[in-house]
């Protein structure tokens, strides 16, 4: 896979758009990820050198920024998320278990990619959907009050 | 202003200030009053995480960070007793969790803050069985610096120098929790001209110089007060000495110069002092032309039969070109066998490079500012009149003439050169007499920077060989010619010259070497600039 | 995928079963925004600081700080502008009260910033929203765009010379920007590593202007303060912990979900006659009463209000008022496992005990769970925490410290039963 480097121009109005909500532009920073991430998928080395330049600041002040947030990715990502929430009023309620029988139905671990490229797996340290467990995300899409075969149902008809 | 009580001591100490600021302020900290810390600098923005410099306030339930805490009126703190203590103890407990302990065979053995503070609260290491990080050893940074990943204890100095000193921002802790690191972006290695102080500021053995790592352990150099001469600056350094051989220059502490820092390229300048390209003998142009290695004597002797022969016709013909390398002292007397010879041709070469807004100076010698303000002109005047034919003999301090001159070849008709130098040149194959010169490690005397603050060189070693003070090899010039106040006998004494020099020069009263200390002090009125 | 309305209602959500009362006119046709324009039009800002102050609203985030005080802490004047912040970063496991807040009431909680704007004399509100919540993120733009278009928010707010935007900024996965100075970071774009303290948001906050960060439940209840009068306020809840909360309750209950009802109603009650009791005719083992953070209470304690005053006489406090029920299957220690792994995930990692001591604590239980560990490890692991105790930038390490200490206090046979057995005793205990 080749590495994005350049954001389109769409994605370049919305940063600036959300750059003009702050005192300073450096506010819209999280912001401009979620664009860049929208469009690619991930932050990759040559995306950060860019959206430095847009803030005036240096690439690894992108970089520290992508390594601290869970939802900030460094690398190349299956072309849907499915994180699993594991905290534990999600565990008391079987999310671990869930998250152990999705791992095995995919064949990959928390953490991992499919090797088509489908899935990125991974688990959440709580979602705020603590009464409707278990529960997962696929995307930004919660689903609550699963049991395993409904996962594992919802797992297979991502495309 | 506030008044403080520290340790049952009252102090009045600046307001605004926090207790780790104000302690440093009274020059209290570890040296009288000791407040353990890592993250705090005081050069580098409050921090405020490693947690170690906890204090007990009185009035407060919980401990305070010395570091981070204002100073308020009537405020009362103690320092060490078992409460704080214990807090400290936790914190060294935690630190060493995750620490290698490889001691010996970590390069900062010795100078480790961590290994300090371990010994001091009586943690050797952590009641841990778990296995420790496994991260990244001898990371290569950069040209300079080489990391360890697994002694880091995340104090973020380093990170801190990048932002707020040199403002390249190279580094910074990617990750958070127990799996923060310190990192550079691919391609933008840890590289500008100061690069070298994270080492110094680091207080563990994680960011070690590329040029010093595993030279030598600490504890057997001798840390000598001395000053950078690389530029104009004059950085205040230590000079890491041990057989007689200077090892590393590390920043030595002047707020007024150089704050804690300085930058690589002086801090490498220490390798000129022994570069296998010294003057180490006196030489004089034998009859068929080569130069042939005499006895100090007798190159005195050579040198006052030529320059007496070349002044013959009167005075006027002689003219000096000093270095901004030499010492007020050396200057002074070059000026006083000058003045016996009734010459006022006198100019310095200060050689010229790139300049910073930090501590960079363009001129790239130590002293130009004394030996304007001791007289001499611009080396350009000197070369003008050379090239005008009204100069036959000429005395030389140094080679950073040579670029005013154009080339040695312009003295190729002068009757007398006589040069006084460190370091072989070019200008050697215009010179009839050649004096091997000391460097500044090995001089006493002094130096004014370009604020014009005079700064003191104490010998840090003995050449290994015979080299003198240019002001040793005027000294017993004069002598041999007999000149007016060069008195038999007398031996050149940087101390006594430094003093004279108060007399004679106004604007160096009050600035003899004895009473510059180690800090240095500025000229009265002309001089500074 | 919106929240359903609370199985128990009351003032700050009784209209919550209505999707109407999510969009502008309904919300107005409910009475709406009417707080705001008495507010801004009838009284001055420190008579609205004072009324919210004398009424009692306890910040509903976690830490219980009086509401009306801290507006109070803003300087007067307007040399710089000023900020509010509020804080939707609700992350504490076990909480999920404010996304029903903003997913069914964002109008209510606009409403709220509009009167604090008014008693602060703030311009602008940030509104930092945690990345997961999307869904609510989506209302609350909706909501904040409506508010535009129809004056509620922009130059001239109702007509009256109040002027107030709004900006909503969405998080991206990081546990402590739910405390108040991470999350000021985190609003100008940078790692949310909490900032130390002095100097204080209320003089310099987001972008270095005085800033006031209020908890998205906080602003809810303001605006019926102001409708109803502080004597009404305090006719629901105790005397020191006026009104309402939303209680969140999880874990081993047969009806998990949220419930509307005054601080000080006992535990046991919400548990038992609320929640359903424990599923299966087990019992109950403990419970974390407000959030992850919050210590422990063994099945012998439930019988207290839960308000701050009655919780802190048995070592834990209301926190979010997240209540996870744990039945007596549960292995403690795993619970501890689940914990120490958050803590340890979570943390900024500047400051020495937190970083180093959350890693710790969790490496010892893991081995504790796995069979492999020793009865010195439970006196290290009390050590730990108390190092990480009240020393440190923010109050993260205290909150990672005090569930293991809970957990140890009551729950000690647990760890010690692993260390005798070499083994977990608990297998039928939740999936690790």
């Amino acid at each position: 896979m080749s590495e994005p480097t350049a954001l389109s121009k769409d994605s370049c109005a919305r940063i600036e758009r959300e750059m003009a909500k702050f005192p300073k532009k450096r506010g819209a920073l999280l912001a401009a990820l979620h664009i860049a991430q929208e469009e690619h998928g991930w932050i990759s080395l040559g995306l950060a050198k860019t959206l430095a330049a847009m803030f005036e600041i240096q690439p690894i002040e992108v970089m520290e920024v992508v390594s601290f947030y869970n939802m900030f990715y460094d690398r190349p990502q299956g072309r849907h998320h499915v994180y699993v929430c594991t905290n534990l009023p999600c565990s008391l309620r079987g999310g671990r278990g869930m998250l152990r029988a999705i791992e095995s139905h995919l064949g990959v671990r928390a953490g991992e990619t499919t090797a088509d490229g489908r899935v990125s797996l991974g688990h959440e340290e709580c979602l705020g959907a603590c009464a409707y467990a278990p529960m997962l995300r696929v995307g930004e899409t919660y689903h609550e009050n699963l049991d395993v075969e409904q996962a594992k149902r919802l797992i297979d008809a991502l495309e | 202003m506030a008044n403080i009580t520290i340790d049952g001591v009252q102090y009045e100490v600046k307001d605004g200030r926090t207790i780790l600021q104000a302690l440093d302020d009274l020059g209290l900290l570890m040296n009288g009053v000791d407040v353990p810390h890592y993250c705090w600098h005081p050069k580098l923005s409050i921090d405020g995480s490693c947690r170690l410099c906890q204090v007990e306030i009185k009035g407060q339930p919980k401990l305070q960070i010395a570091c981070n805490t204002p100073v308020a009126d009537g405020m009362e703190i103690t320092t060490a007793n078992e409460r704080v203590k214990k807090a400290r103890e936790g914190v060294m407990e935690l630190l060493l969790v995750n620490h290698p302990l490889d001691c010996p065979i970590c390069d900062q053995a010795g100078e480790c803050k961590l290994q300090d503070y371990a010994y001091e609260y009586g943690v050797a290491h952590a009641r841990t069985k778990e296995p420790r990080r496994a991260l990244k050893k001898r990371v290569d940074l950069g040209p300079t610096i080489t990391f360890d990943q697994e002694r880091c204890i995340l104090c973020r100095r380093c990170v801190r120098f990048t932002r707020e000193i040199s403002k390249t921002s190279e580094l910074t802790v990617n990750g958070r929790g127990d799996r923060s690191v310190i990192e550079t972006f691919p391609g933008f290695p840890l590289d500008n001209d100061y690069s070298m102080n994270v080492a110094d500021i680091c207080p563990v053995g994680a960011l070690t110089t590329k040029d010093f790592r595993f030279k030598i352990r600490v504890w057997f150099l001798d840390d000598k007060p001395g000053v950078c001469t690389g530029c104009a600056n004059g950085c205040n350094v230590h000079l890491g000495v041990a057989n007689n051989q200077v090892y590393r220059y590390v920043p030595r502490r002047n707020d007024a110069v150089n704050e804690t820092w300085m930058c690589d390229e002086g801090r490498m300048s220490y390798k000129q002092i022994g570069a296998p390209d010294r003057v180490q003998e006196a030489l004089v142009r034998s009859a068929v032309g080569g130069l042939v290695s005499t006895k100090l004597e007798g190159a005195i002797a050579a040198a006052a039969t030529k320059l007496r022969a070349a002044t013959s016709g009167g005075a006027g013909v002689v003219a000096a070109l000093a270095s901004a390398h030499a010492t007020n002292e050396d200057l002074f007397v070059l000026r006083r066998f000058c003045e016996a010879l009734g010459t006022e041709t006198m100019g310095v070469a200060v050689p010229i490079g790139r300049a910073d807004e930090l501590l960079i100076k363009a001129e790239k010698a130590a002293n130009g500012a004394g030996a304007r303000a001791l007289g001499f002109k611009d080396a350009q005047s000197v070369v003008d009149r050379v090239k005008a034919g009204a100069v036959r003999a000429l005395i030389v301090l140094g080679h950073d003439a040579l670029a005013a001159l154009g080339g040695e070849t312009a003295l190729a008709g002068l009757d007398c050169v006589i040069l006084l130098d460190s370091h072989h040149s070019p200008l050697e194959r215009a010179a009839h007499v050649v004096f091997p010169a000391r460097v500044a490690a090995e001089k006493r005397g002094t130096i004014t920077n370009h604020a014009g603050r005079v700064q003191r060189l104490v010998p840090a070693i003995e050449p290994a060989f015979d080299a003198f003070s240019e002001g040793e090899v005027l000294m017993r010039l004069g002598q041999a010619l007999g000149l007016a106040g060069f008195a038999p006998g007398v031996s050149f004494n940087a101390r006594e010259v430094s003093r004279a020099i108060g007399q004679a020069v106004p604007a160096f009263a009050g600035c003899d070497y004895d009473a510059v200390g180690d800090e240095g002090r500025l000229l009265g009125g002309a001089g500074a600039r | 995928m919106g929240l359903k309305a609370p199985y128990v209602t009351n003032y700050l959500t009784q209209h919550f079963a209505d999707d109407a009362f999510g969009q502008v006119d309904g919300y107005v046709a409910r009475g709406g925004y009417e707080a705001a324009r008495q507010a801004i039009s009838r009284m001055s800002p420190e008579e609205v600081s004072t009324l919210v102050k004398d009424a009692g609203l306890q910040g509903r985030g976690g830490a219980g700080f009086g509401a009306g005080l801290k507006w109070t802490f803003m300087p007067k004047g307007n040399e710089k502008p000023k900020y509010l912040v509020c804080n939707a970063d609700e992350s504490e496991p076990g909480s999920f009260k404010d996304r029903l807040l903003m997913e069914r009431g964002p109008h209510q909680m606009l409403e709220g910033i509009l009167i604090a704007a008014w008693a602060t004399g703030a311009e602008k509100t940030f509104i930092y929203i945690r990345g997961e919540y999307a869904y609510a993120a989506k209302q609350l733009q909706r909501a904040i765009d409506e508010a535009y278009s129809r004056g509620y928010l922009g130059a001239r707010v109702m007509g009256t010379q109040l002027a107030h935007d709004v900006v909503l900024v969405r998080g991206a996965g990081a546990y402590i920007c739910g405390e108040e100075t991470g999350l000021l970071e985190s609003l100008e774009g940078k790692k949310g590593q909490p900032r130390k303290k002095p100097p204080f948001p209320a003089m310099y906050g987001a972008f270095g202007m005085p800033t006031t960060v209020n908890n998205v439940e906080t602003f809810s209840h303001v605006p019926h303060i102001i409708k109803h009068g502080k004597d009404w306020f305090r006719t629901l809840g105790t005397e020191k912990s006026p009104g309402t909360t939303i209680f969140g309750v999880s874990g081993h209950v047969v009806r998990p979900g949220l419930y509307e009802l005054p601080l000080g109603t006992k535990l046991d009650e919400i548990i038992f006659e609320h929640a359903g009791g424990v599923p299966d005719g087990k019992r109950v083992k403990g419970v974390i009463p407000g959030g992850m953070s919050m210590p422990i209470l063994p099945a012998g304690q439930l019988d207290v209000p839960m308000a701050n005053e009655f919780l802190r006489e048995r070592k834990s406090m209301l926190g979010t008022g997240g209540i996870m029920v744990m039945d007596e299957t549960t292995c403690m220690v795993r619970v501890a496992s689940v914990i120490s792994y958050f803590f340890r995930d979570e943390s900024c990692g500047q400051c020495t005990q937190c970083r180093e001591g959350t890693g710790w604590m969790n490496k010892i239980i893991n081995r504790i769970e796995r069979g492999a560990g020793s009865s010195e490890d439970l006196d290290v692991l009390l050590d730990v925490a108390g190092k990480m105790e009240g020393a440190t930038i923010c109050a993260f390490s205290d909150a990672a410290a005090w569930p293991i200490q809970g957990l140890l206090r009551h729950f000690r046979e647990d760890f010690e039963a692993h260390v005798r057995e070499k083994k977990c005793p608990f297998p039928a205990s939740f999936e690790l």
